[in-house]
């Protein structure tokens, strides 16, 4: 049984082809693609609601992949990654605006743009790190964010910018049923993209750079350049996530891109797990649905006469935004390497049952 | 486990309660809040407002006998929890109609409502909302389902500036006074900065520089030293409340005492109190206030703040008010809608088109007559300028002007 579900005790990978596979067995192998077809079934079995979260899930999840590549592979810090991702929006909605380049084609290459403001504002990179680093990487997001609401021209100012809807073969893509496919598309594309980033030469630079920067300079890797070009990629992938944010909204607008998305999108890759491509996307699973699932706590709550003064709702709101913040707290008191991490010790569990050592 | 059962059963019955509650002769209206957010100190006012006037309607027998079944949820000015809950309240609620809030949600949401067909009325007053059919070029994308009840910003900024003008003749003022924009570079604050700026410059003002000060509270002495120094003697304040405080204390800190011209979220009772020491501060207002007199709409008001507070003692800010009038220009509509073709988006919609020189009934003196057509939502043109003053604990706010704009094609969606 375990022969094709897990892989057994022991290790026995003997070729550097086995050792760089994206998934350790087939069954994991099947099970991944199994699942891919069972979240395109979601539009026919969930209703709008489900699929908005969806939708917001792939965005916020590409964003935060770049974001992971840099802080969790490549041992960088970035504050300013709500900015790169408001760029890449911004980028998106101009190029098809003024070139007229059909929004599929705009949208890397809006991460393409946010690649080279990536890379301009990673330079210090080259120098810096830690502490100073993340106070220079905080200057690109309140230079950007000012940019935003100045730079008329690319931008539209304060007024914002209008973002056309994705176009595919003259037909245009309105609602969420059909943008849902974008998003999987996209989605998929881009953390296959990430995964074979990580067993590339670069990626393991990467991750050398991250271990140990002088041990990796002695090897012979260029720091400079990995660094930037991990800002780069970083960027790149806040970029592709901001340009569907904004073609889906249809609108940007200056005041959606602060400090403290750059937080949240540090939130996310903390709690999915640090240096892991899947953790990414369980954190960002996490944090769009942990607000939602308050939200219904607290309206399943109003079916009761006591909470429907209000009084009782508003505390509620107050309470419901508090939770967020205890739950990033006991994250990383009781689960620091994140939920990849619990995941890996949940198989184990299985795998092991009943001898668990 | 015993108690985790029944529980579990409580919720359970609880929830099929409020299942077969709901029945045919209900719709669902959503209603978006900040109370927690960024805006939240005035979001309060208007959420309370409108809550306390959904379930007034509620209690006195909803639209012509049909119950509003709503919902309020904070969502803190994040828009992509305004759209989770549009979208979920679309997709399940089959909402017919939504009381929104900021510009950030609304603007986010213009194309899904339009496509969608809900009315939104929301408490953004940005120019550019008032465009449905994209008329004007300057346009960049119209808004055909969205409403608010109240001036524009820039019609608001207009109208102080053209009360300026007057003042600045009547004080015997020579040559040209000079007008200055003050906000953070924040898309609410800029919103009327163009436009305001342009009449200010039509009607004979000297327009300096904007002066860009932080939406947070902080030392602005150095901004006020620029305001100074530049002359200005009508000062029109972008930001809200705290930063709106701390500016006018630092300015008088260093001798800059301009007329202050404040947007319509920075004047009320409850700023002129916190500023505690200040003249000629200068705000808009689109309904009567709590404490007006002879108001025969203020009965209405005073009940329906009831639903919240049963003493009927508590002090509502005008912003409470306006959330009011926000309801019940929806309930007329919706009232119209279900005599005429039933309650859907699209009749609510035509209901708003319905009536000249709109007041909704009971609320007399209370809401601005209000004119509403399918290209122009403009739905107020007049404001009502008060000016305020405070000093040692003694505040008061007078009438000095009301000012009727024209509709000026130019000034459509901008």
């Amino acid at each position: 049984m375990a022969g094709f579900s897990l892989r057994p005790c022991g290790d026995f990978r003997t070729t550097y082809r086995q050792d760089t596979r994206i998934f350790d067995t087939t069954y994991i192998r099947n099970a991944a693609i199994l699942g891919i077809f069972a979240v395109a079934m979601i539009p026919f079995v969930l209703d709008g609601y489900y699929v908005n979260l969806f939708i917001q899930i792939s965005y916020f999840a590409i964003a935060a992949l770049g974001l992971n590549i840099l802080v969790g592979f490549t041992g960088q810090i970035s504050l300013g990654h709500a900015a790169f991702f408001g760029f890449g929006a911004f980028a998106s909605a101009w190029i098809n605006n003024t070139t007229g380049i059909p929004v599929l084609l705009s949208i890397p290459l809006a991460g393409l743009m946010t690649a080279a403001v990536g890379m301009l504002f990673g330079l210090p990179a080259a120098r810096i790190k830690g502490l100073y680093l993340a106070i220079a990487t905080l200057a690109a997001q309140f230079i950007l964010e000012d940019f935003f609401a100045r730079a008329e021209w690319f931008t539209g100012g304060s007024y914002g910018a209008a973002a056309n809807p994705v176009n595919v073969f003259g037909y245009e893509i309105y609602d969420d049923f059909s943008f849902f496919y974008v998003c999987l598309f996209f989605l998929v594309v881009m953390y296959l993209l990430g995964t074979n980033l990580m067993r590339t030469r670069d990626g393991r630079a990467f991750v050398a750079v991250r271990d140990h920067y002088l041990s990796a300079e002695i090897m012979g890797i260029n720091l400079t350049k990995y660094r930037l070009m991990s800002f780069a990629i970083s960027s790149f992938y806040a970029g592709v996530g901001g340009a569907m944010y904004g073609h889906y909204l249809g609108f940007v607008s200056a005041e959606g891109f602060t400090i403290l998305l750059s937080i949240q999108f540090l939130g996310m890759i903390i709690i999915g797990g640090l240096g892991s491509v899947k953790g990414t996307l369980m954190g960002t699973v996490f944090m769009v649905l942990l607000p939602e699932v308050m939200e219904s706590g607290v309206s399943a709550l109003s079916v009761f006469e006591w909470a429907s003064s209000t009084a009782v709702t508003d505390g509620l709101a107050y309470i419901k935004e508090m939770a967020i913040g205890l739950a990033i707290i006991l994250f990383l008191i009781f689960e620091p390497d994140g939920l990849a991490h619990r995941w890996q010790q949940i198989r184990a569990y299985w795998k092991l049952y009943p001898f668990s050592y | 486990m015993k108690r985790l059962i029944a529980a579990t059963a409580m919720v359970a019955t609880g929830l099929s309660f409020s299942a077969a509650q709901a029945d045919d002769d209900m719709v669902f209206v959503g209603h978006l809040m900040d109370i927690t957010g960024a805006t939240g100190f005035i979001g309060k006012f208007y959420a309370d407002g409108v809550r306390d006037a959904l379930s007034y309607v509620n209690v006195n027998g909803g639209i012509d006998g049909t119950v509003l079944d709503s919902e309020s949820v904070d969502y803190a000015y994040k828009v992509p929890q305004a759209i989770a809950n549009y979208k979920k309240w679309r997709s399940r609620n089959d909402m017919i109609a939504m009381q929104g809030w900021g510009t950030g949600d609304t603007e986010a949401l213009i194309s899904f409502v339009a496509k969608d067909k809900v009315p939104v009325y929301s408490a953004s007053y940005s120019g550019h909302l008032t465009d449905p059919t994209a008329k004007n070029p300057k346009t960049a994308k119209p808004a055909p389902y969205n409403f608010f009840y109240g001036a524009s910003y820039s019609d608001a900024c207009r109208a102080m500036v053209q009360w300026a003008a007057e003042d600045w003749k009547e004080s015997g003022g020579s040559g040209k006074p000079v007008f200055s924009h003050i906000g953070d570079n924040h898309p609410y604050p800029n919103a009327p900065k163009e436009a305001c700026a342009e009449y200010a410059n039509e009607l004979g003002f000297e327009v300096t520089a904007p002066v860009v000060v932080s939406m947070k509270p902080g030392d602005f002495k150095a901004q006020c030293l620029t305001l100074k120094e530049a002359g200005t003697n009508y000062g029109y304040l972008g930001n809200l409340g705290p930063s709106v405080v701390s500016l006018v204390k630092s300015c008088d800190t260093v001798g800059a005492t301009p007329k202050w011209l404040a947007n319509i979220w920075a004047g009320d009772y409850e700023t002129l109190k916190t500023i505690g020491d200040v003249e000629n501060y200068v705000f808009p207002a689109m309904t009567s206030f709590w404490t007006d007199e002879g108001v025969p709409g203020m009965e209405l008001v005073r009940e329906i703040s009831k639903m919240s507070d049963s003493s009927g003692e508590q002090f509502r800010t005008h912003h409470y008010i306006r959330g009011i009038c926000s309801v019940y220009y929806m309930k007329e509509a919706m009232e119209w809608a279900k005599a005429n073709g039933g309650l859907t988006g699209e009749n609510i919609k035509a209901g708003m088109y319905a009536r000249q020189d709109w007041v909704p009934a009971g609320l007399e003196g209370v809401c601005m007559e209000a004119n509403w057509t399918a290209e122009d939502h403009r739905g107020i043109n007049t404001v009502n300028i008060y000016n305020g003053s405070a000093k040692g604990g003694d505040f008061t706010v007078t009438k000095v002007n009301t000012v009727t704009l024209p509709r000026r094609d130019d000034w459509l969606g901008y």
